[in-house]
């Protein structure tokens, strides 16, 4: 996502980015940095206002001032790692397995056919290119009705193949990765590669997919967050909770039916647990959502 | 993935008579097709298979016999375009588009123009705190759409509400934004706090690629911040802010989670509020998948035709760049 | 034209499923085989939301070890059904068991997705079952769709220490219960007497069905549907009045904000179902030992009546391939003694068999204590249940009363509330219509 338009490309000229916290310290100024604070506090205030509620017990969740904290969060994580014998963190584990092996599997894909419609000319190239970028438009909530129909003939419903394989396809991965792949893969390295005698997957896995990894590790978090956000598909396919994603395990305990309370002190908990990873992440590959294709290009 | 492998290199230019051309055809045909076929061979089965049997169901309709309880008394015809013309004059549907035109003007402004203005803000060299506020407001996207709009819900009931009970501390009584003319707004907060991170990063990292001596000539001809910022960092990132546009105008088009998880708290949001809900509550609470089949192509269409002459107008500049 | 994109969709789908080779991922009942020999196992899947039903449930296993059950935890009453039904179009993918309630039977019947286990011996456990219950899961007919599980008689808690500083009586008429509301209000403008949700027409419906409303009827080969007759109108009625007079809440019930009231002391009373206790301990603990329930107010005290709101069943679908082994199981599960008692004590649910409420809700629950004839007032309500008869677009109508009732709601006018009665009617006329029933 990051270089939706990478304007500088391959000739290399444009590596301002590392140099310019370095060069001059201007003056600051306190008008644009409070406003950019005062996003910061918008946008952080849910989730100070989670931290808050995941600390109370049921009772004072429903009495007290709402962002006053309590000292009952870590009784609400045991609680809900008691529930019904941690299925919480099979929850968690599973979610980590649909997001992240989904990922892989997409980034790769994603990149093998990106780098393809960037790098060779072939008959039907543009026709492919023109379809598959038509999939960005078609919303998950229409395909997952004929998806679920199509996989049940293949008994594949309730699987943990229901969900990962209809995401592994991303248009919008693919068209991210053409973008990377011409931009970060010079053709004569190709073509150089080629008179060596190397063959076409051996250069794709070991020469292209390397220069084009910074762009990749974006595709990577894209689709991760896309199908951790997905709570239609696994709502659909998935009938046994133990294989269940987060976002549909906590909809479960809110939604029990009217017989039964909503358990929001276990829901608000597992919101703020089931954030967590996400933000260790983030914060970790953080980088990478700014990076400049320039940077690593040619010089293999 | 075994994959066929040609030995191009010089041999393949000298060869001559069949030989070349039956390498010539491997290599220009074959290896692409064959390194295309797992993403292909995915769209086909889980985008345009899916799609074509959506149009199939969106022919047929449910027949009933009698009270329709026996086995086998109820049996799927051919409907003709009988659920393309009810969805295309249903009165809920219409509503259901006007509500989401409605929000999604509202929204995209409010979202690209908030998105636009932190990425610049980031981009000055004046900006402190950049690196915190930049990881503050991009941490939303983070949090699935089912959850934000659960906590949001929580800070929206006037019953639960820090803000109305600082509000009450005051003796102010703050409206309800689950109020039915507020409803919108509390949908839209909800939609921006997700997605303005996301497009701040990508104009953010556009803005990180325009070389710095363009500024350096800028500020030489006396080019004030806002000047350069208006006149010289805007234009040239114009590609990335026709791609964010396009691309919120689909996910507003789609919305979804946000009033579906809102509804149950308030009286103000039917359940067709958007064109998906209506399509949900067709497919799974009336069980009539051939309307909802119908509504979804009309959607389908609808968000393609769109987005066709979205395209259109801006295609040179989003998609003219490569090699 | 169907058929041939079946066979395309199965080629397609070719590949993928030569993946699952490796994957013993859990295919459902698909592989449960014919249950002839006793001897032999028998694997069965039961998709249920009733809470910590899979701890009865293992009873049943401990002394079963030929017919194990296992229990997918569903999202409630809805998604279970809608799941259920997808399964069925695709033809395959349905669990063995499934818990239904009583007001889905008639759309699951209709979409071929029950077996019927007249032929089994769930057949000879009519005997345990109120009529009218027996009725829902029979639909009047010779066939049996579901063994009854649970249900749940409407009644009336209140708050008695607000009830006593006030100085009011219980209410035991609609009059009467508006009078209270009006007092709790004029003492405490932030308190109610309850709240008309819109989100509930399970319980909206308990309620037309107490003042001897029956929105579904069936005459010869036709249906009759009677949603918007006199007795629904009273009842929409009553409520847009209180409403429009400002004496009762108009927010749903089950949002934060309703717990909230409920902890506070905001919402005083509750009109709801045998249930209720599990609710409000778990959403309002701090209250224990405040509340205390009561017959339902009634529109003609000489001739009391109430509704179910909620209650379910336990049925057989259509793809199991172990019909015996499971009518056995939901025959145990509903009727055992040891498994009603087990019923009561981990689900918290009242038992639809006569004889098993009465042995095992001897004490009233704990969030009660302070009420020892709790079960008294509830064994009571459960008697004086009046029949009702459910269609076969129950979801329709509901859907409906969702949309209809929270614009009425929210425009607190009473006039508004007859007005959704009659949408109700007409979109539920107009589907049944669409879909080619015949309609008197």
């Amino acid at each position: 996502m990051t270089t939706l338009a990478p304007r500088r490309t391959a000739n290399g000229k444009s590596q301002r980015s590392s140099m310019r916290v370095d060069s001059v310290q201007e003056k600051p100024s306190y008008l644009s940095t409070g406003i950019l604070i005062l996003g910061a506090l918008y946008c952080l205030f849910p989730v100070i206002w989670v931290v808050a509620a995941a600390s109370k017990d049921g009772t004072e969740l429903f009495s007290t001032f709402t962002l006053a904290p309590s000292t009952h969060l870590w009784d609400n994580i045991v609680a809900l790692t008691e529930y019904r014998d941690g299925l919480f963190w099979r929850w968690m584990a599973n979610t980590a397995l649909y997001a992240g092996v989904g990922a892989v599997l997409s980034t790769w894909v994603s990149a093998l056919s990106g780098y393809v419609l960037a790098k060779f000319e072939f008959p039907g190239k543009t026709g492919i290119f023109k379809v598959l970028l038509m999939g960005v438009l078609v919303p998950g909530v229409i395909l997952a009705i004929p998806q679920y129909l199509m996989l049940a003939q293949a008994g594949l419903t309730n699987t943990y193949w229901s969900v990962l394989l209809p995401q592994i396809i991303s248009p919008y991965g693919i068209y991210l990765a053409r973008i990377y792949a011409a931009a970060s893969v010079p053709g004569d390295v190709i073509e150089a590669a080629r008179t060596e005698g190397a063959k076409e997957m051996y250069i794709f896995n070991r020469i292209a997919a390397p220069m084009m990894l910074p762009g990749l590790v974006t595709i990577f978090l894209f689709q991760f967050v896309a199908i951790w956000n997905n709570f239609m598909l696994p709502y659909i396919m998935l009938g046994d909770d133990h294989l269940f994603p987060i976002t549909v395990g906590l909809n479960g305990l809110l939604n029990q039916g009217a017989s039964a309370p909503a358990l929001y002190t276990l829901v608000l908990a597992g919101a703020l647990l089931s954030i967590v990873p996400l933000v260790i992440m983030f914060l970790l590959l953080q980088r990478y959502w700014r990076v400049d294709l320039a940077a690593g290009a040619v010089k293999a | 993935m075994a994959m066929t492998v040609t030995k191009p290199g010089p041999a393949a230019d000298t060869a001559a008579g069949t030989t070349r051309r039956a390498k010539n055809f491997k290599s220009r045909v074959l290896i692409p097709y064959a390194m295309l076929a797992p993403g292909i061979i995915l769209f086909l089965v889980f985008m345009a298979a899916p799609i074509v049997y959506t149009l199939v169901l969106s022919f047929q309709k449910k027949k009933v016999s009698g009270l329709g309880l026996g086995k086998g008394s109820q049996s799927q015809v051919f409907a003709g375009l009988e659920n393309y013309v009810s969805a295309l004059t249903d009165p809920e549907f219409l509503g259901s588009v006007l509500r989401v035109l409605l929000y999604g003007l509202i929204l995209i402004p409010l979202m690209l123009g908030f998105a636009l203005l932190f990425a610049l803000l980031l981009d000055s060299r004046r900006t402190r705190a950049g690196s915190f506020s930049r990881t503050a407001i991009f941490l939303p996207y983070a949090v699935p759409a089912v959850i934000s709009s659960l906590l949001w819900g929580f800070l929206y009931l006037p019953g639960v509400s820090p803000f109305h009970f600082l509000a009450r501390q005051f003796g102010v009584a703050l409206p309800s934004l689950l109020d039915p003319n507020l409803v919108t707004f509390a949908i839209c907060n909800i939609a921006l706090w997700g997605g303005v991170g996301f497009n701040m990063i990508v104009m953010y990292t556009s803005l990180k690629a325009v070389p710095s001596e363009i500024y350096e000539a800028a500020k030489l001809d006396g080019c004030s911040e806002i000047q350069t910022a208006l006149r010289i960092k805007i234009p040239i990132i114009a590609p990335s802010l026709v791609m964010t546009a396009l691309f919120s105008m689909i996910a507003t088009l789609q919305v979804f989670a946000e009033p579906t998880t809102l509804r149950p708290l308030a009286n103000s949001l039917s359940t067709s509020w958007s064109p998906l809900m209506l399509v949900y509550r067709d497919a799974f609470t009336r069980n009539d998948v051939f309307s909802a089949a119908a509504t979804s192509i009309v959607i389908a269409a609808a968000t393609f035709i769109i987005s066709f002459l979205f395209l259109r107008v801006v295609q040179k500049r989003a998609f003219g760049q490569e090699n | 034209m169907r058929k041939s994109f079946r066979a395309g969709a199965v080629a397609m789908l070719a590949a993928a499923a030569m993946l699952t080779a490796g994957c013993s991922g859990n295919s459902g009942s698909d592989n449960g085989s014919a249950a002839n020999d006793p001897n032999q196992k028998v694997e069965l899947t039961y998709w249920a939301w009733a809470p910590n039903l899979d701890k009865v449930v293992e009873v049943w296993n401990e002394k079963n070890p030929n017919i194990h059950v296992t229990v997918n935890k569903q999202d409630g009453g809805d998604p279970a059904v809608t799941k259920l039904l997808t399964a069925v179009k695709a033809g395959s993918g349905a669990p063995d068991l499934i818990q239904a309630e009583y007001q889905k039977i008639p759309t699951l019947v209709a979409a071929d997705a029950l077996a019927d286990l007249s032929g089994t011996e769930a057949n000879e456990t009519k005997s345990h079952f109120p009529e009218g219950v027996w009725n829902d899961v029979t639909l009047g007919g010779d066939a049996l769709y579901s063994v009854p599980q649970d249900t749940g008689p409407m009644v009336f808690y209140y708050r008695a220490d607000v009830f006593e500083k006030l100085g009011l009586s219980v209410p035991t008429t609609w009059d009467q219960y508006a009078q209270a509301a009006k007092a709790v209000h004029a003492a405490d403008p932030e308190a109610y007497l309850g709240t008309f949700s819109s989100n509930d027409a399970g319980w909206f419906t308990g309620m037309t069905q107490q003042a001897r409303a029956s929105w579904w009827g069936i005459d010869g080969d036709a249906w009759s549907v009677s949603i918007d007759k006199e007795a629904t109108q009273k009842v929409a009625g009553y409520w847009g009045g209180l409403v429009e007079e400002g004496i009762i809440d108009n927010k749903p019930m089950y949002t934060p904000e309703w717990n909230t009231a409920l902890n506070t002391g905001k919402q005083v009373g509750w009109l709801s179902a045998a249930w209720g206790p599990g609710v409000l301990s778990g959403n309002a603990g701090s209250t224990a030992g405040q509340w205390k329930v009561a017959p339902m107010p009634q529109w003609d005290a000489a001739k009391p009546s109430t509704g179910n709101w909620g209650g379910s069943s336990t049925a057989v679908t259509s793809q199991s391939k172990n019909l015996d082994a499971a009518a056995k199981f939901a025959t145990w599960l509903n009727t055992d003694p040891e498994a009603v008692k087990a019923l009561v004590t981990e689900t918290g649910i009242y038992p639809a068999d006569t004889e098993g409420a009465k042995s095992a809700l001897t004490e009233a629950p704990a969030f009660f204590s302070n009420q020892p004839d709790f079960y008294d007032v509830v064994g009571d309500a459960a008697q004086s249940v009046s029949s009702f008869t459910y269609g076969p677009n129950v979801n329709v109508a509901y859907n409906a009363y969702n949309d209809q009732f929270a614009k009425a709601a929210q425009s607190k006018q009473k006039s508004a509330f007859l007005d959704a009665v009659k949408s109700m009617q007409q979109v539920t006329v107009e589907d049944l219509l669409q879909t080619g029933f015949t309609v008197k």
